[in-house]
This record gives C-alpha cells, sequence and structure tokens, in this order.
C-alpha cells in the first residue's frame, strides 16, 4: 500500500511555523528566517503560519527535519527533542500537530526521517510584531542548535 | 435529572470551542448552544495604522483563508482610492481566489469530513479520520491531499508563497502570472478534475445512503445570502448581495457591498465571543441566514461553466425551493471545486489575463471603503473607515463563520433533539452532532482571531449547578 517515495533530496529541512503577528508566536518564523540566511549547505527552509497536510511530501523527502515553534506555558528554556509519528491515528484540522505530520509523511509517502520539534518559549502572545527577551533569547539558543544538526553526521532515516 | 452534556473540543474545525446540551427533566433536549471561547480584538489592534498595510496584516487572521482576507482586504483599499481596477488585475485576483476555494474545500473534504461518512458514525474514533481513510480508500485519501497542493500551488505561483501571499494591494496587484506558472497550472488540471468527479460519483452514492442525515443534520429553513453577478450568475469575488429566503425567493438583490449594513445587523450572545449577524429587516430571530457554498448555489441561477451547470441542476432538483439541509454542504463544496476548475482553465486561455497594466494609481478619494469577497466559508466583509492621512480610524471584519452562527446554533439543537435519548451519551452520538458543526466547515480563529491554542474546559453540571465530572486540558 504504501510506495516508497522516490527519492530523499538528502537536505536537512528547517520549518518555522507560527503567527508573525502574534508577538512571541513568531520565533519559529525567525529562527527559520535566521538559518535561511546563513545559506548553510545542506540546509533548506520553509516558514508558514502552521503545518498542513502537503507539508509531509517535504518533510518525507527530507534526509532530516526541524520542526521550529514557540511554545507558551512554565518551560523557559529552548527545548530539542526527537519526536516519533502518531501511533494511532490523530484527528486532523486544516492545520496538523507534529507527530500528525510525521504519520502523514509514514502513511501517504512511506518514509520518515529523523525529526526534532525544537521549541521556543512565549511570554507574550497578543497582537503585534514585537517579542519577549526570553523570546528573543531563544531564537538565538534555536539558531545555534540548527547550526550544530546541520554539521553534525545525519542519523539513518525510518524506512516503511 | 437534567443534565448539561458538553462536547469539548469539537475536533476537526478551526480553532476551539464546545457545545452544550441541555436536558431536561423527561430527558429530552431542550436546547443546544455552540460557544465559542475565543477573543476577537484583531479590529482595535489595526486601528491607526495606513490602510495600504491591512493587505499585509489582515491575511495574518488566519492561516487557513489568507487569501480571503488579502483580497476583500484589498478591495476595501480599491474603494479608499475610488479606482477600478485593471481588468488584468481583476482576473488574475480571481484566480488566486478560485485556488483558495480548490485548496479549502478540498481539505474540508477529504480530511474533514469524508471519514465520516465514508467510515460510518460508529466506527472507531482512532480511525474515523483520514487516516482511516488512507487505510480504506487511499487512492482517494491520496488524490485528495494532491487536490488541495493543486490550489496551494495556485496561490503560489500568484502570489510567491502559498501563506500570506504579499501580492494583492489597494488598486490591484504586484505581479503578473508567468508563462511557466501558466504551463504549470494547466498541466494539473486533468488530474484535478479526475480527483473532482471521483468525489462527485463517490458522493452520489453517499446521498442514497445516508438520507437520513440529509433530512436531520441542520435542515430547516432560512435566508440564503451570497454574492452573484449582475444576470444572477455565481460569484465568488465580485457581483452584489443576494438574499433568498427557503421557498428560493429573492427578497433582496443587487445590493452594493458597500451598503451592507442596511440588510445585515450583528447580535450578541452572552454565551460566546462570536457575533451573530442577521438580515435586519426580520430581526434577529427570523433574520437568520446562512452562507458559504450551499448558500452560493441557492442564491445563484447558473455556474458559466458546463459541467458545474450540470452538476448544479442536479443540485437544484433535490428541493423545490432552496436547498436546506447543512448536510449538502459537502455537495456543494464538490460543485464549487469543479466549477473554480473550469473558470481556472477558462482564465487561463483569457488574454486579458496576461494584460500589463496591473496597477490603478491614486490617492485617497473616499474617507470609507467596504471589501466583500466570497471566502471558502461564506461572504467577508473588510470596512475601512480612514482619515485624510490614510490612518485606520475604524475597522468592523465581518466574517463567514459568524453568519453562519445563528444556523450552526440551531443545527446542534436539531441534531441532538434527535439523537439524544436520556443520559446515555454515545461516541455515535457525539459524532454526529460534531459533524453537523463541521458540515459549514466553520474557521473559528478567522471569528475570532484567535492566537493558537487555548486551555479547553469541560465540565458536566447537574441542575442545581454542582459540577459532576471536569476536565481540562492546557
Amino acid at each position: 500500500m504504501n510506495t516508497p517515495y522516490p527519492s530523499e533530496d538528502g537536505d536537512l529541512l528547517v520549518i518555522g511555523y507560527g503567527n508573525t503577528l502574534r508577538q512571541d508566536d513568531r520565533a519559529g518564523p525567525l529562527v527559520a528566517g535566521t538559518i535561511e540566511s546563513y545559506a548553510l549547505p545542506g540546509v533548506r527552509t520553509l516558514v508558514c503560519a502552521q503545518l498542513s497536510p502537503e507539508h509531509a511530501e517535504a518533510v518525507a523527502r527530507a534526509r532530516e527535519v526541524v520542526l521550529v515553534d514557540a511554545m507558551s506555558g512554565s518551560v523557559r528554556a529552548t527545548n530539542l527533542q526527537r519526536i516519533a509519528p502518531a501511533a494511532s491515528p490523530q484527528v486532523t484540522t486544516h492545520a496538523v500537530e507534529p507527530p500528525t505530520l510525521l504519520a502523514l509523511a509514514r502513511d501517504v509517502y512511506g518514509r520518515v526521517p529523523p525529526v526534532w520539534l525544537l521549541t521556543v518559549p512565549a511570554e507574550k502572545l497578543g497582537f503585534g510584531t514585537d517579542i519577549s527577551e526570553t523570546t528573543r533569547h531563544g531564537v538565538e539558543v534555536a539558531v545555534g542548535k540548527i547550526v550544530k544538526l546541520a554539521h553534525r553526521k545525519s542519523l539513518k532515516p525510518v524506512e516503511v | 435529572m437534567s443534565q448539561r452534556i458538553v462536547i469539548d473540543p469539537v475536533t476537526r474545525i478551526e480553532g476551539h470551542a464546545k457545545i452544550s446540551v441541555y436536558v431536561d427533566n423527561a430527558g429530552n433536549v431542550s436546547g443546544a448552544e455552540f460557544h465559542v471561547v475565543e477573543f476577537r480584538g484583531f479590529e482595535k489592534f489595526c486601528e491607526g495604522r495606513p490602510y495600504t498595510e491591512m493587505p499585509g496584516i489582515t491575511p495574518r487572521i488566519c492561516g487557513i483563508c489568507p487569501v480571503s482576507h488579502l483580497l476583500a482586504s484589498a478591495k476595501a483599499g480599491d474603494a479608499i482610492m475610488a479606482v477600478s481596477i485593471p481588468v488584468a488585475a481583476d482576473k488574475l485576483r480571481r484566480l488566486m481566489n478560485l485556488g483558495q476555494l480548490v485548496q479549502s474545500h478540498a481539505l474540508s473534504f477529504f480530511h474533514l469530513s469524508a471519514p465520516d461518512f465514508l467510515l460510518g458514525w460508529d466506527s472507531p474514533p482512532a480511525s474515523r479520520n483520514v487516516f482511516g481513510l488512507i487505510a480504506s480508500h487511499v487512492d482517494l485519501a491520496r488524490a485528495g491531499i494532491r487536490l488541495r497542493q493543486f490550489g496551494q500551488e495556485i496561490i503560489e505561483v500568484l502570489g510567491g508563497r502559498k501563506v500570506h501571499p504579499a501580492w494583492a494591494v489597494p488598486g490591484g496587484v504586484r505581479s503578473a502570472l508567468t508563462k511557466e506558472g501558466a504551463e504549470k497550472i494547466r498541466a494539473w488540471l486533468p488530474e484535478a478534475y479526475a480527483t473532482t468527479r471521483t468525489a462527485l460519483d463517490l458522493f452520489q452514492k453517499v446521498l442514497e445512503t445516508h438520507q437520513h442525515e440529509v433530512q436531520l443534520y441542520g435542515n430547516f429553513p432560512s435566508l440564503f445570502m451570497g454574492l452573484v453577478a449582475p444576470d444572477g450568475g455565481w460569484e465568488h469575488h465580485g457581483g452584489k448581495l443576494r438574499f433568498i429566503d427557503s421557498s428560493g425567493s429573492i427578497i433582496a438583490d443587487q445590493v452594493a457591498p458597500a451598503d451592507y449594513l442596511k440588510v445585515i445587523g450583528e447580535a450578541v450572545q452572552d454565551s460566546s465571543y462570536l457575533k451573530s449577524p442577521y438580515y435586519v429587516p426580520l430581526g434577529p430571530v427570523d433574520g437568520l441566514y446562512r452562507v458559504g457554498p450551499l448558500a452560493r448555489l441557492n442564491v445563484c441561477t447558473h455556474m458559466g461553466v458546463t459541467q458545474a451547470d450540470a452538476e448544479l441542476r442536479n443540485f437544484k432538483a433535490l428541493s423545490p425551493g432552496a436547498v436546506t439541509s447543512s448536510f449538502l454542504y459537502h455537495y456543494a463544496r464538490l460543485i464549487e471545486i469543479l466549477a473554480s476548475l473550469e473558470w481556472i482553465e477558462r482564465y487561463l486561455d483569457d488574454a486579458d489575463l496576461y494584460g500589463s497594466h496591473l496597477r490603478a494609481d491614486a490617492g485617497i478619494n473616499s474617507l470609507h471603503g467596504v471589501g466583500a469577497s466570497e471566502a471558502p466559508r461564506g461572504t467577508l466583509f473588510h470596512d475601512y473607515t480612514v482619515d485624510r492621512n490614510g490612518l485606520l480610524q475604524k475597522v468592523n471584519l465581518i466574517v463567514a463563520t459568524g453568519q453562519n452562527n445563528l444556523a450552526m446554533n440551531r443545527t446542534v439543537a436539531q441534531i441532538a433533539r434527535h439523537f439524544a435519548r436520556g443520559p446515555e451519551i454515545t461516541e455515535p452520538m457525539l459524532n454526529r452532532i460534531e459533524h453537523g458543526i463541521r458540515c459549514y466547515d466553520p474557521c473559528l480563529s478567522c471569528s475570532t482571531h484567535a492566537a493558537g491554542k487555548m486551555a479547553l474546559h469541560v465540565r458536566m453540571i447537574a441542575p442545581d449547578g454542582r459540577v459532576l465530572h471536569e476536565m481540562k486540558r492546557d
């Protein structure tokens, strides 16, 4: 049923998502935009308001993926963690959660590379383009983590 | 014992909401409400900003239908400048809106709604979603994803990006359609047509086996509103407003969008942040009206393209007057996808589309401008008042989902009245109530301009106010 995707493009894909008019929610796009400006070899970036089903194809093709998003709540540090596809099907909307996106890559395109969720702490989520100092620092830390990832040896992808 | 049954959150719609079903002492449903707990405040945020920034700002209300806000905002700017935009710009804007309709309707049908009626209301929750659809109808699921990608591709070809394209501006558009872009769209059309035809054929079978749902899911008399062309044809971006009643009779016609306040009022509900527009001459109760695909097909006389016109005839044959069942929003969406594809193909062959004059040049010639456009979910209004420097003094946004608010309440009540029986709450019953809401494909993020996820709070409340059961999710 699952046809393996024809070819991997060999890149580290960085997807930064969030609403750029909701203050700290723009952390994801800021990180991805900064990475893009570095023009690192073997690294592609994608900026979007939210994850959508059609991003599954880009995920399935990549060597490795980093999803970058703002996260509000008690966590105050930038956090990088490996994530897995949803084990059982999740409900979907016009926007999808990261595990759902991976499950879509698995079920429709037959391949899930190593995927990381990189969260940047968010304090302010009102209307505006300014960001908090916490998020500003978090963006810098996040960019550093991605640069390190870009230079390390790639992990083996998971073929379905 | 009276009970208040709460379904929170409603899955597979945008934004967050809860549904309350009130059951009396005899175990009968006495009422139902669709609550929206999100906060609306975008209009205040925009005050003081130049009107020229609005096409860049307002698409960020929502990541689902940014194109709709982009186009309505640009049209409001056109009105402030008091210009008629060049023909090429108008047709390019229309092309982008058609792409928006295709991608949004495709996702609504294949991902959000089809799992219910293809897999069954009683199928396990874990499989009643797109992944279950993939397992049992794998070709259809993949084709549906591709159809949405096609719509997104049109948006990107024109605007340079799929989300928040900074392309339509007051006076016109920033850039033309390239020859390569046109060929890319044209090459994809055959696949898009095939997927849409498969979905339409499938839905005909669904109609045969889901007459119960047709009768019970939001099937009630109401008004319908949408934009129409001067000859009454289907409109998605221009034209003027038309209201019809459930008999199909026109009760208001060719109302200029700039005069929308003469026909549309907004009522506030205590239990929701979502305002409830109504048809002014009939008041907040009798003035309930629906917008979106069902309404657009009801108010128009023809689609203007061959295949979609044939489907429209089939659609209108379902009822002697207006088609009143909200379950048939799904059918209307598929017909609109087909019409969109046919119009896309027609525009690609239209020499006007490739004209070089893309922007009208003017200053501020009016201190008030209204832009209206048909978003996938229904008519969208951007109403701007500016000072002589073009700085916004007042902004009013009426979005599609808000206009369907009263109808969604009535739909929930109707379904609950039929399927709720005493204290027993079953998963299939709850899913039917949720599906009633999903028929409208509401975008609550647009309606209330939410930032993203919010904490959810579910409560079962006894008649004396005691909390019987409580759940929280951060």
